[in-house]
């Protein structure tokens, strides 16, 4: 750099550039000087309701996630297998087209199977009621 | 260049400062309602977070500066902003206060003259305080390109305030 330029920087530099406005200092001052507001019921109500948002997604991802992990394939066991007494109903003898009687006879029963996965503590419920209907021919004298 | 860094009152700061960093704002803006307007952000954005930052205060408030003009650019249309410093117009001479020096009015007359490449260098190496490096980090330029557009802004300048002072 020589003199000529030495002497043009410095001329630059004594050239004075103009101040902003007011209005950029008063805008400045807005965003700087504004003190804390008090919170608006508007902005109480976002702030609940983003809180409580964040609460139910917390709890959500513990139910979802915070579980002992469960292999692919459940590991039931055969606790229980009973068929209670079938209950037999025997209805008014009837008259048959044939001229001949029959005694309507009504048996319902149900078989249940219960299987349980002990690391779950979960049950497998298997309930299969029956009905039969049928009639028992009467000889009449 | 006071510390930026201390406690102190932002409105001295800016009272000290504010004039050059309008100037460095205009560079980049297409009116002076911009370069207010983008002043005001960038500056904001300089005192609420990055004045405590380590490093030249000077060269993050002029990041500051240029990040806030390209974001008004991009706000307001898909113009380069190469384009928009070019459109800088002769009007540019208002920058500056009245001189009654003679050859003071000379160089004001004559910045608007140069080309917008190396009019940035010479406010961000004048007013910005910024060394060739830190341009060429601004304008993402080498060093080398900063100094070769100040040297040749140097003697354009001579010639202009050489011609204008005699006129």
């Amino acid at each position: 750099m020589n003199n000529e330029d030495q002497d043009i920087e410095s001329a630059l530099r004594s050239l004075r550039p103009r101040p902003p406005g007011p209005g950029v200092v008063s805008a400045i001052g807005r965003d700087l000087d504004a003190p804390v507001a008090a919170a608006s019921p508007r902005g109480v109500i976002l702030r609940w309701s983003a809180g409580l948002s964040a609460a139910a997604a917390c709890l959500l991802g513990f139910f979802l996630f915070g579980r002992p992990p469960v292999t692919a394939e459940p590991e039931y066991q055969l606790v229980r297998a009973e068929q209670p007494p079938a209950s037999v109903d025997v209805f008014a003898p009837v008259r048959l087209e044939d001229g001949s009687f029959a005694r309507p006879v009504r048996v319902r029963w149900s078989n249940e199977t219960q299987w349980e996965d002990r690391r779950t503590n979960t049950r497998l419920i298997h309930y299969s009621p029956s009905e039969q209907f049928g009639l028992i021919p009467m000889e009449t004298y | 260049m006071n510390d930026a860094h201390a406690e102190q009152d932002w409105r001295a700061w800016f009272a000290e400062h504010g004039a050059r960093l309008r100037l460095i704002a205009r560079q980049w803006t297409r009116s002076d309602a911009d370069a207010d307007d983008v002043l005001q952000e960038a500056f904001v954005r300089f005192w609420k977070h990055q004045r405590h930052l380590p490093g030249n205060p000077n060269a993050l408030v002029v990041t500051s500066i240029r990040r806030a003009a390209l974001d008004l650019h991009r706000r307001t249309d898909r113009r380069t902003l190469r384009e928009q410093v070019v459109s800088v117009d002769a009007a540019a001479v208002a920058d500056f206060e009245p001189e009654a020096d003679p050859r003071l009015q000379a160089l004001a007359r004559s910045l608007p003259s140069l080309s917008a490449e190396q009019r940035e260098v010479v406010v961000l190496k004048v007013w910005g305080d910024l060394t060739f490096e830190q341009i060429g980090a601004q304008l993402e330029i080498s060093p080398n390109t900063a100094a070769s557009r100040w040297r040749y802004a140097m003697e354009a300048l001579r010639r202009l305030v050489t011609a204008r002072t005699y006129e």
